[in-house]
């Protein structure tokens, strides 16, 4: 005998200041989007504007895509220097992401067990150094003793356990059920193979968002690079970005062609549209576990 | 299978970072009797990339001189190339050799972490008699002796008041020489049309703000407007009158000849919120007619190129600044914008002081000068005339390429000889109009108008943050209305302006000053 399901739908009448409610709401995030939408397209439209172009900004920023210049993105995929910071920023954000999550994971994981002993003295160890900075001179001697001058992981071990990002996965690991340790305690599990076969597959969400912190803080990272990397080899994509913004150079002495023929604006503005694209690329696929990671650290307790 | 393939994941990650934890191959070559310098130097474009590994230079001076040079740019902003330096001196890690403004220069050699060059100089016959006046050894003197080389990094007087003569021969208009005349220019410029295009927009003046430690608030594009008045810059270096120039009477004086400027709509309105790009854009874009621009910025080939295309029969011409009621006139401060280059103690102690002044020396003259300041001959450049020439595609000096073969090209120029200025300044026809044209031909005649001597003031005390904040929001408020500009209103904006630090900054310049023999 078939029997018969019925879907019940609960209905809200909206009342006439819900609709004004929502209108004003609604309102208020287009204007938000537009905040954000401007500058990005402003930034892109001018990146793609020809050394002839005449009108204002706004003039600028509806320029039909027939009219687009490729100079500037012909000229900075030309330029070795941008392809060798590139390859040095892409380093550094592979490399520097995967020693920061080695060791803060860990490290999170470690302070998230309830019955370690010292544990909350070593959670205050752990929270100095994000209260009182160490400065700039006692940070430098630092690298230079550890002969780390000059060397790529001069830009990420230093700040590859952020106390932060330590502290919100520290508290998403104490989230976890604890009977789930203890089952595995009994399979004779160690504490090492909690962490692996346990705590790991259930933190895809936290260690991806962490991951993600850390990504974009290394990619754009401007200060460290300058300061540790005396090569110029070496050097990643925000110190080239910023030469080039700050270029007087290019503008008033160059009875060269840096850049070929595209305008100095245009130039600026895809270089940073271009360093901006790898980032853009990562948050589609990291979003889910984005968005998931963060508001689980938040509902404990 | 899944655990392997995490397993061989995580190791393959420690070992990339094991493997490029250094980034790359380092290519100085490492051999007994070689004198290792380590160099720290101003790129002259930071961004067209460093200088490359095959630079022929280091080769001649391992071969010649036994120096295995290792050359760093450094950051191409100032205040991040102060903060590089003196965190290397914190961790007693400076270079052997490298540039820095007087500034650090002066806190470094204090501290006792710079070498006594004094003796060097006779050991740079070549350089001393091109670069090293007896005004440019003072600049580096602390107790009678000298601490560091003093190099020019620019090339002084580049900058003029220009004016759109076709836009004056439209409305048969004459050269303006008096406040007065431009201010009927720019009225002109405003409100008749000049580009016959129907509509109105256009405007007289053309500037944005460009502060520096010597062109105070609203800056150096407003000096020559400033000049008419006698308050360029932001000290009068005068012996007979020294002081900070907004405590000069003039100076009010100019604040009522701005805001008439401002009040009647003939400068173009977006001064307050034009970056230094934006005004490029906007001149070539035909916008205003009269303007303070630098010479190469206007007429260099690349930069012209635009208002060519947009105006093939615009053109611009250089023009004095102008004069004010009193007779007084100028372009602006002139400072000779001078970079010191220090030999570390600690080098010194290593005996490399000696090395390092035969490397300076070779190149300021002969073929390290050539190939410092335009890379190799037939490779980077041609010589026609005696004036090097940019050998055409991208290996020419000119080049992409060719230009990071002439890196260290601010270590080798003295900006001012013929050679040098041809070189970098072509004569060319421009492709729409067909002019002929030069940029040097307009920085001969911007050098021939009357600036205003501030050797020094480039290096004289700063406000602090607060301070400079007051002012500039100050004069800000009377030019946007904010603040009524009256007698009575100047003189209490001025007296807060003393009480919060404006005194003791300018008793702190005058002390300065004296000490440095700056004083006119």
């Amino acid at each position: 005998m078939k029997q018969k399901h019925t879907q019940s739908y609960v209905t809200t009448k909206l009342t006439g200041s819900d609709k004004g409610f929502n209108l004003v709401v609604n309102l208020f995030m287009a204007f938000i989007l537009l905040v954000l939408a401007i500058p990005l397209w402003s930034t892109i439209t001018l990146s793609f504007r020809s050394a002839t172009f005449i009108g204002s900004y706004i003039e600028g920023m509806f320029l039909p895509p027939w009219q687009w210049s490729f100079a500037a993105y012909k000229a900075l995929l030309g330029n070795s220097g941008f392809l060798l910071a590139f390859m040095n920023s892409f380093k550094i954000l592979v490399q520097g992401v995967a020693v920061a999550l080695l060791l803060t994971v860990p490290l999170a994981y470690g302070l998230s067990v309830k019955n370690l002993r010292g544990r909350k003295w070593m959670v205050i160890f752990v929270i100095i150094p994000y209260v009182f900075n160490v400065g700039l001179v006692p940070a430098y001697i630092l690298v230079t003793k550890l002969k780390l001058i000059n060397h790529l992981s001069s830009i990420y071990l230093p700040v590859a356990i952020g106390t932060y990002n330590c502290l919100i996965m520290k508290s998403f690991f104490e989230g976890i059920p604890n009977e789930l340790k203890e089952s595995a305690y009994i399979d004779g599990c160690n504490d090492f193979q909690v962490l692996i076969r346990i705590i790991l597959p259930l933190s895809k969400a936290i260690i991806m968002t962490i991951g993600l912190y850390y990504g974009v803080a290394l990619w754009n990272d401007y200060f460290h690079p300058m300061l540790y990397l005396n090569k110029d080899y070496l050097r990643p994509l925000p110190i080239l970005l910023r030469n080039i913004l700050l270029a007087a150079g290019m503008n008033e002495f160059v009875e060269a062609k840096a850049f070929g023929e595209a305008p100095v604006e245009a130039i600026k503005a895809a270089s940073v549209f271009m360093s901006a694209i790898p980032m853009i690329i990562a948050y589609p696929f990291v979003q889910k576990y984005f968005t998931k990671g963060t508001l689980l650290g938040s509902i404990k307790g | 299978m899944k655990k392997r393939l995490t397993a061989v994941s995580v190791l393959l990650l420690v070992g990339i970072t094991l493997v490029f934890a250094r980034g790359g191959k380092e290519s100085a070559a490492k051999s007994a009797g070689l004198t290792k310098i380590e160099m720290w130097y101003n790129a002259t474009q930071t961004e067209v990339g460093p200088l490359p590994n095959d630079w022929v230079g280091y080769k001649i001076l391992k071969d010649r001189f036994n120096i295995e040079l290792e050359a760093s740019s450094l950051p191409s902003s100032t205040t991040d190339q102060d903060m590089k330096i003196q965190a290397a001196a914190a961790a007693d890690t400076l270079p052997d050799f490298f540039v820095a403004n007087r500034e650090v220069w002066l806190r470094l050699a204090k501290n006792g972490m710079l070498a006594d060059v004094t003796d060097l100089y006779k050991k740079m016959p070549n350089r001393t008699k091109i670069m090293f006046d007896q005004d440019a050894i003072n600049f580096t003197m602390l107790n009678g002796r000298s601490y560091g080389f003093a190099t020019p990094s620019m090339i002084s007087r580049n900058e003029g008041v220009l004016i759109r003569k076709d836009w004056l021969s439209k409305l048969g208009l004459a050269v303006p020489k008096t406040t007065e005349d431009f201010l009927g220019v720019m009225r002109a410029f405003t409100f008749r049309d000049p580009d016959r295009n129907g509509r109105n927009d256009t405007w007289g003046y053309g500037a944005f703000i460009e502060v520096t430690t010597y062109e105070a608030y609203p800056g150096r594009r407003f000096q020559p407007l400033m000049g008419a008045f006698g308050v360029e810059g932001t000290w009068n270096m005068t012996a007979a009158n020294f002081g900070l120039q907004i405590h000069k009477p003039e100076f009010y004086d100019f604040m009522k000849y701005m805001k008439t400027i401002i009040d009647e709509g003939v400068i173009d309105p977006n001064w307050m919120a034009y970056k230094k790009d934006d005004f490029r854009a906007a001149w070539k874009q035909g916008k205003f007619g009269i303007m303070r621009e630098q010479n190469a910025a206007y007429a260099a080939k690349n930069n012209y190129a635009p208002f060519d295309a947009n105006f093939p029969e615009g053109e611009w011409i250089v023009v004095d600044p102008p004069i004010g009621p009193k007779g007084k006139s100028s372009v602006g401060p002139e400072t000779r914008g001078l970079r010191i280059w220090c030999i570390s103690a600690k080098a010194a102690e290593q005996g490399k002081a000696e090395k390092i002044a035969e490397m300076f020396e070779w190149m300021a003259t002969g073929e390290g000068y050539l190939l410092c300041g335009w890379g190799q001959e037939g490779i980077n450049y041609k010589m026609e005339d005696g004036i090097p020439v940019s050998m055409p595609g991208d290996l020419g000096f000119e080049g992409p390429i060719g230009q990071t073969y002439i890196q260290l090209r601010s270590m080798a120029f003295n900006y001012s000889s013929d050679a040098e200025l041809k070189s970098r300044y072509p004569i060319y026809i421009t492709d729409v109009s067909k002019k002929q044209m030069s940029a040097l031909w307009v920085l001969r005649e911007m050098q021939s108008k009357k600036w205003t001597n501030c050797m020094g003031a480039d290096s004289m005390p700063v406000p602090s943050t607060d301070l400079k904040t007051f002012y500039e929001q100050g004069l800000a408020e009377f030019f946007t209305g904010k603040r009524a500009l009256t007698p009575e209103n100047w003189k209490v904006f001025i007296a807060e302006f003393d009480k919060i630090g404006g005194t003791s900054w300018e008793k702190a310049g005058f002390e300065y000053a004296k000490a440095n023999s700056y004083l006119k």
